[in-house]
């Protein structure tokens, strides 16, 4: 594959005083492709993915998406971009449903979020598409039902489908396994193999199984560096690799 | 149109919203007993001969519009404005300061009908708009403790500004020679102002329930919800927030301006802070986040006062528990506790 990636990391920097939380690391994601981010806890994951989606702003170096530089882009401009991100520990609306969350999502891209006399409720160019994203997720059947009585594995997969929902070309997910049972996890697993081809994903997970099975290349990040970008095999035989991270898991 | 989904098995037991006949729910009848209530007030104070009645339910009436108007930033927003009176005041002395240039022959811009209610009230609502808007832009940029101080410390600015106001009676207020005319209705007859007052009432919960459910309102529940999230999903808090605090200084706006008409005289008491907590304390005791919640909230809060002042000056002492009871077992105030659930 020769066209220019999707997303490209050069040479980011962020430091928290005296903690190098990210240090040099370089990254691309290429059209269509699961990339996957892995490394021990505290390697610097879930402020790499911030720093992508605009939460924190880096010290040095830049970020590109389609070619373009956002490294400076306001975080809220940048699901507009063509960028959406769903987190590591859920992120969602406690007192609405779950298809209101997910309409929230498809109102935050779509015209007349300012209309302040229609239902919101019942304007079918919002509740359509949320129906149809939590339908892809396995949640056609708790649309109703407010978040805060929704279970751990369900909040899992509605933050994916409210990150789905944005029309964005990339997918940044944060541990989208993290807390869930083995079955459920295979699920999850599942649904991003459908989404595989159709984004391209940068993924952050520490569930090694679903790693192995999903990504196209794999990203080991230790201590705020990218130590190596692979293929699955490749990463599974790179001998600093074993040491510095699947190690601890022999 | 469909809205069901083929591949869920239980797509069979929702019921889409469109096509959903109108039910009697607990809060609409609430509501309906509620509104029922409100219209009779004038025909029960003449039928007990209680002529107060009239005036106790039409202050009621402008503290509920004042009070749903807070409920709209504090409720659905999170926004604690602890300023809030400093709309109401602005909305008043606008009918004030205007009023006694026409006591003196003077006219607004030259215009004879300087004492239209179409006129005025508009203006006044414009005028709390626009002031809302200033504080509002400048506030929004904190959260938390230091937006209610700043909310807090813009409002004691326009306390000292008013008196300050030599002109205008300064500390000691101002009279108004008569109330602002509507034609074809005469406002200086209790029951006609009650009525007009109910009118806009209930047109601004009306307003306001369409606000709330609305896009703009979802968003701004959303934002205070999960901020976060918001941001993430590619919404800019900013412009809802800043929105919604101009709508809820426009309300206030309004009831200052009824309230100039209502009680004939203005003061820098009407922007006191000790008014920005009356208006906090009638909505967290009516239940924050329902826009009906904040109406019972005043009754309760004025009927505590009606009856406690009875017994004691310092009826503070009563309402104090009775708040801190309903925070800490009723989050959804007086109202969750009538009408149910959150719909």
């Amino acid at each position: 594959m020769t066209s220019h990636p999707k997303l490209e990391i050069r040479d980011l920097r962020k430091s928290f005083g005296a903690v190098h939380a990210t240090q040099g690391v370089n990254l691309e994601v290429r059209p269509g492709e699961l990339h996957a981010l892995i490394g021990p806890n505290g390697a610097g994951k879930t402020t790499l993915l911030s720093q992508i989606s605009g939460e924190i702003l880096p010290d040095a170096g830049s970020i590109w998406l389609d070619g373009g530089d956002i490294t400076r882009m306001p975080a809220h401009k940048r699901p507009g971009a063509g960028l959406a991100r769903s987190f590591q520990i859920s992120q969602l609306y406690p007192d609405f449903t779950a298809e209101d969350n997910v309409a929230m999502a498809v109102q935050a891209h779509s015209p007349g979020g300012f209309n302040l006399w229609k239902n919101a409720r019942r304007l079918a160019r919002l509740r359509e598409p949320a129906l149809q994203a939590l339908d892809r997720v396995g949640l056609a059947g708790r649309a109703d039902v407010r978040v805060s009585a929704l279970a751990h594995g369900e909040k899992r997969q509605l933050e994916l489908a409210m990150a789905l929902s944005l029309d964005a070309s990339v997918l940044l997910l944060d541990e989208p396994m993290a807390g869930m049972g083995a079955e459920e996890s295979q699920r999850m697993t599942a649904l991003l193999q459908t989404l595989k081809g159709r984004y391209a994903i940068l993924l952050v997970e520490h569930d090694m199984d679903a790693v192995f099975a999903l990504a196209d290349r794999v990203t080991v990040l230790v201590y705020g560096k990218t130590i190596f970008t692979g293929t699955p095999d490749e990463v599974r035989r790179h001998p600093d690799v074993r040491a510095a991270y699947l190690g601890e898991e022999d | 149109m469909t809205r069901q989904i083929p591949s869920s098995p239980v797509s069979d037991t929702y019921v889409p919203a469109l096509a959903s006949p109108p039910r009697i729910t607990r809060s609409a009848l609430v509501n309906a007993i509620g509104l029922l209530l409100f219209v009779l007030v004038p025909a029960i104070a003449s039928a007990t001969g209680e002529s107060f009645l009239v005036n106790l339910m039409t202050r009621f009436l402008i503290y509920a519009i004042a009070a749903v108007s807070l409920d709209l930033i504090l409720g659905y927003g999170a926004m604690v404005s602890f300023g809030h009176a400093a709309f109401f005041g602005l909305g008043g002395y606008v009918i004030g300061i205007v009023g006694f240039h026409v006591g003196q022959g003077d006219t607004l811009f030259g215009w004879s009908g300087s004492n239209a209610a179409l006129v005025m009230w508009p203006l006044a609502v414009a005028v709390a708009a626009l002031a809302g808007l200033a504080v509002g832009f400048l506030s929004l940029r904190t959260s938390g403790v230091q937006f209610i101080m700043i909310t807090l410390a813009f409002g004691q600015m326009l306390y000292f500004i008013l008196v300050g106001l030599m002109v205008y009676g300064g500390d000691d207020g101002l009279a108004i020679d008569a109330r602002n005319t509507l034609p074809g209705l005469n406002l200086n007859d209790p029951a006609t102002f009650y009525y007009v007052c109910l009118a806009l009432m209930t047109l601004w919960i009306v307003v306001c329930r369409r606000i709330v459910n609305s896009p703009f309102g979802m968003a701004l529940q959303s934002i205070k919800q999960n901020p976060r999230r918001s941001v993430g999903l590619g919404l800019a808090p900013l412009g809802y927030r800043l929105t919604a605090f101009v709508l809820s200084a426009a309300g206030t706006g309004l009831a200052g301006a009824l309230w100039a008409n209502y009680a004939l005289f203005v003061s820098p008491d009407m922007s006191a802070w000790q008014k920005s907590g009356e208006l906090m304390a009638m909505v967290i005791l009516g239940g924050m986040g329902t826009i009906f919640g904040p109406v019972l909230g005043v009754a309760v809060y004025l009927g505590l006062e009606q009856v406690a002042t009875g017994w004691t000056e310092h009826w503070m002492l009563i309402l104090g528990p009775v708040l801190v009871l309903v925070v800490l077992f009723g989050k959804r105030g007086v109202y969750g506790w009538l009408a149910g659930g959150k719909q």
